[in-house]
C-alpha cells in the first residue's frame, strides 16, 4: 500500500517559483492499476517520480508498505527501487549497448536472491510472454518503437516488484502498438494482481484503469474508481 | 560490492566498448600503446648506450677490474709477480698488462700522433675480443717482431682526400703496408701492418697494437713494469669478489672494478640521463591520464541519461563507477599490451640496426622489471584517469542525470 500526505514539490527556476506539486493527498492499495491524468504541466511526471524514488518532495510524506521512504538512505533508494519498484520510461530508457536479452536481465543479475539460472529463466519466461524471446540477441536500436517499449516493460517486470510505474509509456507509440503494450499491463495486473501506478494523458487509456487520480496544477481534482473498466 | 556487482559493471563496461564507438577505442588504445613507447623507449636508449659503453670499456680497456699504479706511482712495478699472484687466484680468468708510449705514424706523405700500445697477445684474447674484431690480415702472436696492427680510422681510406676525412688518418694504409713509428723517446722501427681492425670504440681504434717484445726493443730492456693491468672475470665471480680477493691477497697496487671506474668517469652523463628519463616519464604519465580522463569524461557526459536510468531501475553508484574504472582498465591493458609489442619489435629492429656513431654504438635494452614498473605506473595513472570522472558523475542525482 502507497500513502501519499501533504506532498509538495516546488521547483525554483530562477527567481520564479514553480509549484509542481501543491499538497496531495493519496492512498493506493494494493494490486490496484491507477491512472494518473491530467494535462501537460500538472504535475503527473512529478507525483511518479516522487514515488518512483527518483526525486524527492519538498514536503509531505511518501510511505510505501509501513515505509516512510525519506529516512531511507540513497543506497537503501537504490537497493528499494531494485527489490521493490519497477519503472517504465516513455522513452523506453533502454541501454543502447546491451542486447535485449541483457537490457531485460540487468536488473535481476543485481538481486543478491537469483542465482544465475533462475534471472536466466525468467527473463528467458518473460521474453517469451512479450513476444520477444526470438529477438532476445538483438540491440535495441534493430527493434521497432513499440518492440522497445514492451523491452522496457520486461526489465521493469523481471524481479516481479510489488509496485510498477509506467510514465506515459505510449506517448511514442501508434495506437496498435500502445494497445499491445497496455494489454500487457492490464495482464500482469490482472495475473499477479501487482500494483501499477500509470501517467497517462490519452483519454482512451482511462478504460484499463481501476481508478483515476486527475491533476491539474500540482492538486488532485477528481479521484474515483473508473465505472467503464475495461472488461 | 560484491561479486553481483562487479559482474554487471563488468558486463557494462565490455559492451560498451564492444558495441560503442570502434574508433575512438582504437585510437585511445593507440594513445596509451605510444605513450608506454614512449615511456620504455628514452631510457632503453640510454641504457642501451649505458651498456654499450661499459661493455667497450670492459673488452677494450680494463677489463674487470683494473689493477693501476698506487698515486705517485708511474707504473705498475714487479710485473712478473704481480701478474703470476694475479692469474693464480680463483675466479681470475686471466690478467694481462698494457703499456702506452705516444708515438708519430708516417706512411708515404701523411703523419699521424698516435698512442702505441704494447700487449701480450695470447693473454689479451682471454680477457679483449679485440682478436675477432680482424677486417684484414691477422691478429699479432706473442713472438711476433717488427709488426703491428691498427685500427681502421688509422688505416684511413684511400678514396678520401685527406681534407674531407672526418678524422686524420694515414689515407689509406693496407694490410703488408709498411709504416713508421718514430716514438716519444727517439726511437724508430718501422713495421709491417699485419691486421686491419675495427672494434667501434673509438679508443680502441685510435690504437696501434705491438707486442710486448715489440715494446722491450724500444726501451731497450726487459720490461717487468706496465700502465695497468686488466683482469679478466671467470664467469659466475663478480668484479667486486675479484676486486677484494686481490687486495686481500695483498696486490698492493690500486684496484678498482670497471663499476668504481664507470661510476666516476659517466656518473655525471648517467645523471643527465636519469633527469632526461624522468622528464620523458613524467610527461608520458602525463598525456595518458589527460587521454584518458578526457575519454573518460566525454563517455560520462555523453552518458548521463544512461547513468540516471542504471540509477533509476536500481543499479547502484558504485556499478556504475566500476563500469567506467572498468573501461579504461581495459583500454589501458590493451594499450600497455600493445605498447609491449611496439618496444620489444623495435628492441628486435635496433638489435640488427643499432645506432652507431663514432664513439660508441647502442641497442634498446630493454629488461623485463622495465616493462612491468612501466607497466604498473600507466596502469595506476590511467586507473585514477578513469575512476575521477566516473565517480563525479556517478554522484549525480538521478533527475539531474536524466535531463542531461
Amino acid at each position: 500500500m502507497i500513502e501519499i500526505e501533504n506532498l509538495r514539490k516546488t521547483y525554483h527556476m530562477g527567481t520564479v517559483e514553480v509549484k509542481a506539486l501543491d499538497g496531495v493527498d493519496l492512498e493506493i492499495e494494493k494490486g490496484e492499476f491507477l491512472g494518473i491524468m491530467g494535462p501537460s504541466g500538472s504535475g503527473k511526471t512529478t507525483l511518479l517520480h516522487m514515488l518512483g524514488l527518483l526525486d524527492l518532495p519538498t514536503s509531505g510524506k511518501i510511505i510505501i508498505d509501513g515505509m516512510d521512504i525519506s529516512l531511507l538512505t540513497d543506497y537503501e533508494k537504490t537497493m528499494f527501487r531494485l527489490y521493490k519498484l519497477g519503472y517504465v520510461f516513455q522513452d523506453y530508457a533502454l541501454v543502447p549497448d546491451l542486447t535485449v536479452m541483457e537490457n531485460v536481465s540487468l536488473p535481476a543479475m543485481l538481486r543478491k536472491d537469483r542465482t544465475e539460472d533462475q534471472y536466466r529463466n525468467d527473463t528467458n519466461d518473460i521474453l517469451q510472454k512479450i513476444g520477444l524471446y526470438d529477438r532476445r540477441d538483438h540491440l535495441p536500436r534493430e527493434l521497432s518503437g513499440g518492440q522497445q517499449q514492451r523491452v522496457s516493460l520486461a526489465r521493469a517486470m523481471v524481479n516481479k516488484p510489488d509496485i510498477l510505474f509506467a510514465d506515459e509509456p505510449c506517448a511514442n507509440l501508434d495506437t496498435e502498438n500502445s494497445r499491445i503494450v497496455l494489454d500487457l499491463f492490464r495482464e500482469i495486473n490482472e495475473s499477479v494482481h501487482q500494483t501499477i501506478v500509470m501517467v497517462s494523458h490519452e483519454d482512451w487509456h482511462k478504460d484499463y484503469f481501476h481508478r483515476i487520480v486527475r491533476l491539474r496544477d500540482g492538486k488532485i481534482v477528481s479521484d474515483g474508481i473508473n465505472g467503464s473498466k475495461a472488461s | 560490492m560484491g561479486k553481483k556487482e562487479l559482474k554487471v559493471a563488468f558486463l557494462l563496461a565490455l559492451r560498451s566498448l564492444q558495441r560503442g564507438g570502434r574508433s575512438s577505442v582504437i585510437l585511445t588504445i593507440l594513445i596509451v600503446g605510444m605513450c608506454f613507447t614512449n615511456m620504455i623507449f628514452l631510457p632503453a636508449m640510454f641504457n642501451g648506450i649505458g651498456q654499450s659503453i661499459t661493455k667497450q670499456v670492459v673488452d677494450y680497456e680494463v677489463g674487470n677490474v683494473l689493477v693501476s699504479p698506487q698515486s705517485g706511482d708511474q707504473y705498475v712495478t714487479d710485473l712478473g709477480a704481480t701478474l703470476d699472484l694475479i692469474n693464480g687466484m680463483p675466479g681470475v680468468d686471466r690478467a694481462t698488462p698494457h703499456y702506452s708510449k705516444g708515438a708519430t705514424l708516417k706512411y708515404r706523405q701523411r703523419v699521424l700522433g698516435v698512442s702505441v700500445r704494447a700487449i701480450s697477445p695470447n693473454d689479451e684474447k682471454y680477457v679483449s675480443p679485440l682478436y675477432t674484431k680482424m677486417i684484414g690480415g691477422s691478429y699479432l702472436g706473442d713472438g711476433d717482431t717488427g709488426e703491428v696492427i691498427i685500427g681502421k680510422p688509422v688505416a684511413g681510406d684511400a678514396s678520401i682526400r685527406q681534407e674531407d676525412e672526418f678524422q686524420p688518418s694515414l689515407g689509406g694504409v693496407r694490410v703488408g703496408d709498411s709504416i713508421t713509428i718514430e716514438y716519444g723517446n727517439g726511437y724508430t722501427k718501422d713495421y709491417r701492418v699485419k691486421g686491419i681492425y675495427y672494434t667501434g670504440w673509438s679508443q680502441a681504434d685510435s690504437t696501434v697494437y705491438v707486442t710486448w717484445t715489440d715494446m722491450e726493443q724500444v726501451e731497450g730492456k726487459p720490461l717487468d713494469f706496465a700502465d695497468y693491468i686488466t683482469v679478466k672475470a671467470k664467469p659466475g665471480y663478480s668484479e667486486k669478489f675479484i676486486k677484494d680477493e686481490l687486495q686481500q691477497y695483498g696486490v698492493s697496487q690500486k684496484v678498482q672494478t670497471t663499476s668504481d671506474l664507470l661510476s666516476k668517469s659517466l656518473g655525471r652523463a648517467l645523471q643527465s640521463f636519469a633527469i632526461i628519463n624522468t622528464v620523458s616519464l613524467i610527461v608520458s604519465i602525463i598525456i595518458t591520464t589527460v587521454v584518458l580522463f578526457i575519454v573518460i569524461t566525454i563517455k560520462t557526459l555523453n552518458s548521463r541519461k544512461q547513468i540516471g536510468i542504471l540509477k533509476a531501475i536500481g543499479v547502484d553508484k558504485e556499478v556504475i563507477m566500476h563500469n567506467y574504472g572498468f573501461q579504461v582498465i581495459i583500454l589501458a591493458v590493451l594499450g600497455i599490451i600493445l605498447g609491449i609489442i611496439i618496444a620489444s619489435m623495435l628492441a628486435v629492429y635496433m638489435a640488427y640496426h643499432p645506432i652507431v656513431t663514432p664513439e660508441w654504438s647502442a641497442t634498446l635494452y630493454i629488461t623485463p622489471m622495465d616493462l612491468v614498473i612501466n607497466s604498473l605506473i600507466l596502469f595506476v595513472a590511467a586507473i585514477i584517469a578513469g575512476y575521477v570522472p566516473a565517480w563525479q558523475v556517478s554522484r549525480e542525482d538521478i533527475q539531474t542525470a536524466m535531463r542531461a
